[in-house]
Formats: C-alpha cells, structure tokens, sequence
C-alpha cells in the first residue's frame, strides 16, 4: 500500500506568539516548530499500516524552508520518502489554495491512501484532507481513530460526539482525517534520525504545482482574545455555592 | 628461648628429581593459568577501544591506585569489619611477594633470603605478623561467607570460594608453622611442599572465578573513566550506545570481568532492596557471561539472555553502586549504555517513557505543562526577568517552574536572595535541562535540550547561574559539556552556606514571634503506636494540609536532613545544606547519610515512569527518615520533595513536615520581607 | 434567490442546542438585510423536524430530502447541497460546528469554489467572522471574498433563540442523487466499549483526594457523579489505599483525561495529579483550602467543606436535570 501522510510544521505548543507588525500574521523569527499533532498519528497510523501490509509512506508536506527539520522528524519515525512543496507565501491562501497544492503533488504519486491529521494546532480550519480528496475524486472520512484493511478496500473507526463510534467502509484509494489520540505515538531515535539523512527528499515549487485559487475567506486581522482564562471563586454556603455553580455549569460551560 | 631466637625452618636441599618434579609443576600450573587467562585478556583486548580515553591526569590515577588499591581504603570504609579482614588477607598477599619468590628459589637451591640473616629474619617476622592477621581474616570471611550469608553475596553457596578460602588458610598456617618444626627436618619440607602445592594449585583456578580481580582489579581502578556517572560521549554514525558486543569498550568489558562479587553495589541498590528485579551485580555479571558466549565482536544484542531491559530500567541512577564498588566498575555509564542502546534504536517500548519523550519533542517541559503556566508564574511572583545587569540568572527548572511545592521553594529562594539583597533574574524562556532524558538514554533528545538552552544562556549573556535542583546542575555543568560550554552554576544550598553568617537565626532574632503560651487545640493527635513521637513547637499552626506553616526554633526542632543524589555523590556537596538547615534547628542524621544516602526514588527519569513493582522506594526512606524522630524532613531537591510528599500523604497526622533548606531559611526571615 | 440559510443537524430525529445557536448566528446574518434565515433540514423523513425547525426564529423551512440522504455520508450532504445552492443561490449559509458539518462542508465548499469559516465564535459588522487562532493564544477575523459564504459557528457561542409565535412556511427540495455517487458505505453507531474503566474517554468526571478522609464518605462523591451522569475518579492516596481501583487513577502514574468537566473534590493540587487532567476542558475545584494549588488551575472554585458542598452540588444538580 502507497500512503501519502500531508503534515504540517507549525509554532511548538509552548511558542510565545507575537503577532506581526502587519496585524495579518503572527512574528515568525524566533519562534520554534513542531510536527502538528493530529499529522503525528496520521503519520503513525501510516506507519502501522506499513509495518501490517507492507508499502511505502511518503510524507508531503507545504512550507517554508524551515518545515525540512519537521519531515526529516518523519522520515526519522519511519517514513521511506518525502516530497516538500517548498513556499513562503502559504499564509497568503486559505485552505482550499493549500489543499489544491498538496493535492496536486499527492496526485503525481497515484497513492492508495492520503492521510492527513484532522486540524493544524496553529489556524486550526481542519479541512484540507476533505478539501484534497474532493480535488482528488477521491472518497474521504473525517475523525478517523483507527484503520484496518479489508479485501475490497478500508474499514475505519470515526469518532461520533459524545462518546459514539462508528465504523466506516471505503474504497481505495481515499483520503482520511487523522484524530488524535487513536494510537500510541512513536518517540523520535537517535537512529531513525541518523537513518532519515540518507532518505530522498525533494521538492517542488509552489508554481510547478499550479496557481492556486485566491483565497475566499481572507484572514484580515488577528487580535489578542478577549478573555483570558481565570479562576472565578464562588462565594457563599455551601448552598448558595452550589446553586451558583450549577447555574454555570449550565449556562456557561453547558455540560447539564 | 626467647621468641626472636626462632627462626623460619627450611627444607634440607632437594634432590635432583624433586627439583625437577618443582618445575614441572610450576610449568604446568603456569600454563593451565595462562590457558584459562588468555582467552580473557583476549577478549578484553579485543573489545572497542575507548574513545576519547586519555591517561590524565595521571596524578589522580596514581592517587587513587595507592588509596583505593594499596590502602584499601574504599573496601575498609564502606565495611568495617568485612574490609579490614580483606585489607589483611590483601597486605598479606602484598607481604609474600617476596616471600613466595623465595620459597621457590629455595626448592631450586637458590634462596636469597636467609632466616638466620639480619634483613631474612626481619623479613620473615614481617611476612608472619601478615600470615597471622591474613589468616584470622580468611577465617572471618570463611565464616561470614558461609555462617552469616549475607543476601547480597547470593543465594548459591559458592564452594570454590570455600576450597580457595581454605587455600589461603592452608598458605598461611604453613608458613607459621614452619617456625615451629627443625630446620631442614622432614616436617619443614613436608610444610614446603603443602606450601608450595596450594599456590600452584591457586594459581589456575584464579581466572574463572571471582579471584580474577586480584589481577584485573588493580589495573580496572588504575584505568577508569574517572569522574562520577561519566557517560562517554556516543562516537561516529553507528554508536547508539551498548546495543551489541560491538559496543563494549576495553573498560566496559575489564570492568565486567573485574567483578569480585561482593555484591555491595547490590546491599546498597535502592531498586533491589526494594523488590524490584534490577540487581547491579547481575548487570556486569551478564556482560561478563554474554562476553563469555558471544564475545566481544558479536552482533548478539546484548539485552536478552544476560541482561534484561525490565531491569535496566528500573536504576534511579543514585549512583550507590558505583560509589561504592571497591574494584573500580562504573555502573551508570553501563546501565545508562544499556538504556541509550534501547533508546536511541527505538527498542524501548513504555508508554509512560515515550509520553515523556514526546512531550519534550514538543514542548519545554518534562512535565507536559503549557510554558505559559511558568509565565503566570513568573508574573505573580513579579520575578525580574534576567537582562544581563544582574549576578545570577534563577534558573527555576521543571519542577520550580510547573510543579506546585517546587514553586514554594523557589518563590521562597528568592526571598532570601532579595533579603541579602543578590541580584538575580529568570529567563523568559527555559527548556527542560534534559536531565531525565539523558538518564533514560534518549541522546536526541538531550543534544536537543541542550544546545536549545545553550544558545538561549549564551544570547541572555548569563554568567552565573543558582538554582534548587541538583539535577539541573549535574546535567548543566557535566552533561552540557558535550555540546557546548555551560556557564557557572551552583546549587541553592552552596549559595545560602556561603550567605550562612548574613542569614537570621530565629532564636537570636527579636523579630520571630515568641508565642508564650501552647494552645491545646494546635497539638496535632499523635497515634500510640508511632514510634516517633513528634516534637512540635509551641507557636506551631496547622494548616488544613497538615503542614505547619510557622518557622521552627533551634534545641526545639529536629531536621533531618536527607541527602540528594545528586547533590551528594554526583556534587560532594554534604555540609553546605547541613550549614543551613542548622540555622532553623538541630540537623539529626539518618541512618544512611552522605555518601551512603538512601535515594528517593525519583532520579534516572524514574519519576515520570509510572507505578513501581515491589515497594515505592519513596516509602523505605520516608520511614527511615521518619524514624530518627525529627519533626522536619529537610530536603534539597524538588524531586526528593515530590516524592517524599506523597510517602508523606499516607502517614496523616503523624507526619513530619517536609521543607526544602529554602524555605527553612525563608521562615526565618522578617515577616516584614515575607 | 438569495438570502441567509441555516442547516440544521438531525440527532436521531432531534436538534441539538448548537443547531438552535446555529439559527441565532444566521439571524445576525440576516438582520443585516432585515430579513430572516432559511432553514435547511436534510434527510430521508424530514417531516417532524421541518415542523419543529419551522417553530424557530426562521422566515421559511426548506426540507432537502432524498432516500439516500439516511444515514449520513459526506457524499450524499455534499450533492445535494450543491444542488439545492445551484438553485438558490444563497449569499450565506450558516451551519452548526459539529463533527458531521466537518465532515462534509470543506467538500461542499471545494466544489463551489469556497471554503468554509469554521467555528466562528462571533460575527462583528461587515460581516467580519471571528474564530480562535493558535489554539485560543489569538483571534483571527476574516472577511469573505464573493459568494456564498459558508460559516459554521462553535457550540455555545450564539446564545440559542425563543421559538416565535406562527410556524414558518415549509417546502421541500428534491435532489437527484444516484446510489453510485455515495462511495462510503457508513455502519450503526455504537458506544465505545466500556468493559473497562476508559476515563480518557468519559465526557465528565469527578476525581476525589485525600480530603475524603475515609472510605466511608465515597458515596458522598459517587453520588455526586452519578447525578452528573460523570465517571468517577481519584488522585493517588485514594488508589493506594485500595479505596478505589489503580485504574481510575488520574496522575503521572495513573490516566492522562481531558473530559469536559473535571470536578476535583478534595484535592490539593500536587503536581503528579495536575499533568493527569490539566487539559480538562472545565476544572471544578471544591477544597477547604483556599491556597490548594488546584485552584490555579480551576475555573470556578469552591473553598468550602466538601462533606456541606458536595451534598449541596448533588442536590442543586439533580433539580436543575428535572
């Protein structure tokens, strides 16, 4: 099975964000990066798949320069090749300008299987894996925590809300919606990173790809939110305490 | 006839066919030595070279050879009685050199010491005040081997030390009794042959037992890394540490076979003496029989039948065994060699390991927590941020930065540090040292962690670091080193000692509260069956935690004072702490203290590792701690805090309060400052 | 025709509240040209929801129905969607944030040339469509370029709206949707498999500490839980104790949660508990000690006696559940 795992290098978890003197990005010297987390167990889900049917993974991923330390990171945990659609302008298109892009170069590759995470820790849209299998022809699931092979194609686990499940069957090729959480992650070695140096790597340019669609929604302004998290103490007896708190837990938080 | 007529009898000259009967014993008792031998010395020889191994400083070596070896010093220290009986049995081995040169000399004829002669008979009173002392020794360990059985010796009577026990035996009383009997009287050769008969047959069985160490073990403390826990850096493209046969270095595999099997490493093991499977004894003992089988170029993984993963990674990496060890083996970098091979290959599967990893891969601490909670904490203690101007960068680590009793300590560190008006600032910024990742053998994620904070120092322009925790010093002043150069750091403890005389001590200061009368009702209920009664200040107050919150008064309060690790045996450093819990109250000592200290359980990343199997370590030495009667667990190290905190949670009412030296300083500070 | 529709989402023949919200965030979007919302239910039999949507504050319910739009795939929604849109040509579509819409939206959008402005937690003048960034760090606005724009709103951030008086006009819209078109092949939905305590899957929990004091007072917190509906759970004392079993130990050394609500009764805060369930998504805190570093970490406290607020928490509970 060919799988082509789309990941994405976004500001670690722990980066101060700064937004840029422009006020339409956030200040991207001096920040560190990351394998975006739900591409991690797309790329583990990959990765087991292999190991189970045999095949190749081959990472793909759209960024700057910088995102090489990030595939070599997925060529270390076992990925075979990568491909990097190599841009510095990606925050200049919306999901659907990115998605045509991956696409474009997944196609090249004619694989059974596109894999990508279910949302970036960083914008967040969570929709470039639907967005490529609809430019891709492709059938697609989202929140999928789990894949099994089957003789006419995949059987996958999507995750429902609150607490269901339901298994899904697809043809092959499709491309799938990674959720975090399904597997266990793989921790980075000394000797896969050794190993990766030798594995291929190589790279397209955005406009070899073709030029993607201006971008629909335009991110025109980012602002600090409004509120910040605090704790709210509640006063009063035990009762009064009580009423309030349920009041909130209704009304606020809205879990009764 | 006084006692300096007696004189040592000889043999009357030998015969020709006796003579000749002599060498071919000694022939065929030196070949079936060196038959038995070489295949040692070759695989030894065989093994990698050390990388980066250097006989500098040679002064310290010769030192430690004299001490170590020739003084015993290290046997005798760590076991009294035990080490002085082996300190004799090796002085008088030491003695006879000469003397055993001379017996086979006198069966060829050409004895050069005369028993009769001024410098021969010194010599031979020299040699038998040695025999007597060397004798009663043998005896001792004859007795303690198989009367006392000791659990660390093993389970398995070994009767080949019994045979070579009563082989030593046998040298010594011949050579004593041969003042007794006429000079060249059929008993005096009689004597000589049993004599000479127990050496050569000693001599062949010294290389497949634990007696090697008489000859490996001199040279294995002459030729060690040298430093504590020293981990060799990993070399070329294909070093991931002890994965195979391979990867054993010449010092590696020396040491493994140098291994005299006295099993203090194990006595003194944290993990085994509290039921768990790791038994550091049996870690250079599998590399000893894997080298036996496989050999030294073998491509056999080195974790399966001699040595098992579950084991290696249950070693907190106190460093017990290797400080105490008397031939010179040095278990971290092998235990931590097994650990890096396991890693740094991927074979390491745990999910508490790997949760630990990751969140290292993608965030600042080991704990998984946002950076933007040690921001908020920065805040709220209005902590000024290092700028270059100040003395010391507060370097607050994992624990100090995320954990809540970390916190405390390092808020009430900075206190102090403000009180003695030092200038100090934190980072904005600050990974994890990599302490627990380094000791888990992840080497990518170490260098990591490493150059990330070296370059993140070096642009703040930091000079001097302080900090709470023993492990981030250890890691950045040695483990850094590696990468790049570190700079200046102390520990909290060394900072407040050298302050010791600036510092308040509470019952010379008018300013603490004297609160006159005892309120019942502030007494905390001790239990009757306590053994320790619990000593509690008059102006105690306890808070809903269990924990008082007032500060304590010299001659009234007792602190024990628990010994890190790694602030201990990895830094030397034992009085300092000592010089500023003494300012709170009266320091008591545990049972196992300094050097020998218990550990708590948390080091070698252990602490984020999960449950235990067997007993919690933490438990064994709260109890310990517990039962000197203190009313104070003093303590230096966040992670000794952590754990001790939660041993703590299960003795209630009756347990002690637990306080870092920080914060025993802190509460005797002007509540005008607090 | 244009205009502002809003799609709401069948639970098992009900709507959920974020679809109400849903129909509040389509009626700003609508105030603006003084009109109301359109609302879209899908289906095979969208008869009674029709009825029930045509009660809200919408001008006009239009039922998209077609056999092969039960059960739900993103291929079925997608086509006849983009057909109901080629008809009428909306300028916005509102749609509630839920798994489903994700599921199938980008997909809807892709084929018109659009993409979707996803859980928008506030629509300001313009429109400007407001959603987090940076996971909640910062706030992104966007405007869209053309049309139609496709929004879909988070759940809780549109106050849902008071059903109006006259019940809204309905029609229904009649795809052509060939069997062939629907490529993924859905099963029955399930329950994730609770033989074992998975408290990383409980939407709720409630974790007690050592300010239980004994056993015997579990029940104060089991009751607790249960009428939250809650797992329950504990820090490391308790497990050790054998109050409760290993695996419902939240900590370092036990699970890693991050339910919904965490209600941390009697527990102080030490680090080994707070990394277990720092990513809970609301933290109670109920603990006589107001300094207890679990309350750094909470979102509403309670600095009380446990043994008078819990008993009080139960009760408030299960009226508000009547």
């Amino acid at each position: 099975m060919k799988i082509i795992v789309c990941i994405k290098q976004v500001p670690e978890r722990d980066a101060q964000v700064r937004i840029a003197s422009s006020g339409k990005w956030i200040e991207e010297s001096d920040l560190q990066y990351a394998m975006n987390e739900s591409d991690a167990y797309a790329l583990e889900e990959a990765l087991q798949l292999k190991e189970k049917h045999g095949g190749e993974v081959v990472v793909l991923s759209a960024g700057p320069e910088r995102a090489g330390t990030t595939i070599r990171e997925a060529l270390a945990k076992g990925a075979d090749r990568a491909i990097q659609v190599e841009s510095d302008t990606l925050n200049q298109l919306d999901a659907l300008g990115v998605a045509q892009l991956l696409a474009n170069a997944a196609k090249q590759e004619s694989p059974d299987l596109v894999l990508t995470g279910l949302q970036s820790d960083d914008l967040g849209y969570g929709q470039t894996g639907v967005i490529m299998a609809e430019i891709m022809g492709l059938p697609h699931a989202s929140l999928i925590l789990n894949v099994e092979k089957t003789d006419s194609g995949i059987t996958v686990k999507r995750e429902l809300e609150e607490g269901w499940f339901q298994n899904i069957e697809l043809p092959l090729p499709a491309v799938l919606m990674i959720q975090s959480g399904g597997t266990k992650l793989r921790y980075a070695t000394l000797m896969g990173i050794k190993k990766a140096k030798t594995k291929e790597l190589k790279k397209l340019s955005a406009t070899e790809l073709g030029q993607p669609a201006a971008p629909a929604a335009a991110l025109d302004k980012i602002t600090q939110p409004q509120k910040q998290k605090s704790t709210q103490i509640i006063s009063g007896s035990a009762k009064e305490a009580a009423a309030t708190l349920v009041e909130k837990l209704k009304f606020e938080v809205r879990v009764i | 006839m006084s006692l300096l007529s007696v004189t040592l009898a000889e043999p009357r000259s030998f015969e020709i066919w006796e003579k000749l009967l002599l060498i071919v014993l000694v022939a065929a008792s030196a070949a079936l030595f060196f038959r038995r031998f070489a295949p040692i010395l070759n695989r030894i020889l065989k093994s990698r070279k050390d990388p980066n191994f250097s006989l500098a400083p040679i002064g310290k070596r010769i030192w430690d050879f004299f001490w170590e070896v020739l003084c015993q010093a290290k046997v005798i220290r760590e076991r009294p009685l035990p080490g002085l009986a082996h300190a004799f049995v090796f002085w008088g081995f030491c003695a006879f050199a000469l003397v055993t040169l001379n017996h086979f000399a006198v069966g060829l004829g050409l004895g050069f010491l005369d028993p009769a002669g001024i410098f021969g008979r010194f010599y031979s009173y020299f040699a038998a005040t040695f025999a007597a002392a060397c004798a009663i020794g043998i005896f001792g360990l004859f007795v303690r081997r198989f009367f006392i059985r000791p659990r660390w010796l093993g389970q398995k009577v070994s009767y080949e030390s019994g045979f070579i026990a009563a082989l030593i035996f046998i040298l010594m009383v011949t050579y004593l009794a041969a003042f007794a009997v006429k000079d060249a009287s059929p008993a005096a050769s009689a004597l000589w042959w049993i004599h000479s008969l127990s050496i050569l047959i000693f001599l062949p069985i010294i290389p497949h037992t634990k007696h090697l160490h008489l000859v490996l073990s001199p040279a294995t403390i002459f030729l060690s890394r040298g430093g504590f826990s020293k981990i060799p850096p990993l070399v070329g493209d294909e070093d991931f540490g002890l994965v195979t046969g391979k990867d054993l270095t010449q010092i590696t595999s020396l040491q493994s076979y140098s291994c005299v099997e006295c099993g203090r490493c194990t006595e003194h093991c944290p993990a085994n003496n509290t039921g768990k499977e790791l038994n550091p004894k049996e870690i250079i003992l599998g590399l000893r029989g894997y080298l036996n089988e496989y050999g030294p170029s073998s491509e056999q993984n080195i974790i399966g039948k001699y040595n098992s993963i579950t084991a290696d990674f249950q070693c907190t990496t106190c460093g017990a065994c290797e400080f105490q060890c008397p031939v010179g083996i040095e278990h971290l970098p092998i235990i931590i060699g097994l650990r890096r091979g396991a890693v740094n290959t991927g074979a390491w599967e745990d999910e508490h390991g790997a949760k630990l990893f990751l969140a290292l891969e993608r965030g600042s601490n080991a704990l998984g927590m946002s950076a933007s909670e040690r921001d908020k904490f920065i805040q709220k203690q209005a902590f000024p941020i290092f700028d270059g101007t100040q003395e010391y960068c507060l370097w607050l680590g994992c624990m100090g930065g995320y954990d809540p009793k970390g916190r405390e300590i390092v808020a009430d560190f900075a206190r102090v540090m403000n009180y003695l008006g030092t200038s100090y600032g934190v980072l904005r910024k600050e990974k994890c040292t990599g302490d627990p990742v380094r000791r888990l053998g992840n080497d990518l994620l170490f260098q990591q962690l490493a150059e990330s904070n070296l370059e993140t120092l070096a642009q703040n322009k930091v000079k001097k670091i302080v900090t709470i925790c023993p492990h981030c010093v250890r890691t950045i002043q040695e483990d850094w080193k590696e990468f790049g150069t570190p700079p200046e750091i102390e520990h909290h403890s060394e900072f407040l000692a050298r302050y010791a005389d600036k510092l308040p001590r509470p019952n010379q200061d008018d300013r603490v509260p004297q609160i006159p009368t005892l309120k019942s009702g502030n007494e905390q209920k001790v239990s009757e069956t306590d053994r320790v009664p619990q000593v509690r200040g008059p102006h105690d107050q306890v808070s809903d935690r269990g924990v008082e919150i007032s500060p304590l008064r010299p001659g009234n309060d007792k602190i024990v004072y628990h010994d890190p690790c790694y602030l201990g045996r990895y830094r030397d450093v034992y009085e300092e702490p000592r010089v500023v819990a003494s300012l709170a109250g009266q320091v008591v000592e545990a049972p196992r203290s300094h050097q020998r200290s218990f550990c708590c359980g948390a080091g070698g990343g252990l602490v984020f590792l999960g449950e235990e199997t067997g007993d919690r370590v933490s438990h064994t030495r709260v109890n310990e701690l517990i039962a000197t009667g203190a009313s104070t667990i003093g303590t230096a190290c966040p992670f000794c805090n952590s754990m001790f905190r939660d041993a703590l949670a299960e003795k209630g009412d009756a347990a002690p309060q637990l306080l870092d030296i920080a914060q025993l300083t802190a509460r005797s500070l002007p509540s005008a400052d607090s | 025709m244009s205009g502002v529709y809003v799609v709401l989402e069948d639970r098992n023949g009900r709507f959920g509240r974020i679809s109400f919200e849903a129909i509040a965030a389509a009626n700003i979007l609508a105030a603006q040209s003084g009109s109301k919302p359109t609302a879209i239910v899908i289906g095979a039999q969208t008869e009674a929801l029709a009825a029930e949507a045509a009660t809200k504050n919408v001008g006009k319910v239009v039922r998209i129905e077609h056999a092969l739009l039960s059960p739900y795939t993103p291929d079925g929604y997608a086509a006849a969607l983009q057909q109901f849109i080629a008809a009428e040509s909306p300028d916005y579509i509102v749609f509630p944030h839920t798994y489903q819409v994700r599921d199938y939206a980008p997909a809807l959008a892709a084929r018109l040339g659009r993409v979707l402005i996803g859980d928008v937690t506030q629509i300001a003048d313009g429109p400007v469509f407001i959603r987090s960034l940076m996971q909640g760090r910062l706030s992104g606005s966007y405007k869209s370029t053309g049309g139609p724009t496709l929004v879909s709103v988070q759940s809780g951030a549109f106050r849902a709206e008071d059903a109006q008086s006259s019940p809204a006009e309905i029609t229904t819209f009649a795809p052509n949707i060939e069997a062939s078109q629907i490529r993924t092949k859905p099963g029955e939905p399930f329950r994730g498999t609770a033989q074992t305590v998975d408290l990383g899957s409980a939407p709720m929990i409630v974790a007690v500490g050592r300010g239980i004091r004994e056993e015997s007072n579990l029940n104060l917190v089991q009751d607790l839980a249960a009428s939250l509906g809650a797992e329950i759970a504990a820090s490391r004392p308790i497990c050790d104790n054998g109050w409760l079993p290993i695996e419902r130990q939240v900590g370092s050394s036990g699970q890693t949660v991050a339910p919904k609500l965490y209600v941390a009764v009697g527990i102080s805060g030490a680090i080994q508990h707070l990394v277990g369930m720092k990513g809970s998504q609301c933290i109670v805190a109920i603990n006589k000690d107001a300094e207890a570093p679990i309350f750094e970490v909470a979102d509403y406290g309670i600095v009380g006696d446990l043994f008078e607020v819990v008993p009080a928490l139960t009760e408030a509970v299960k009226s508000a559940k009547l």
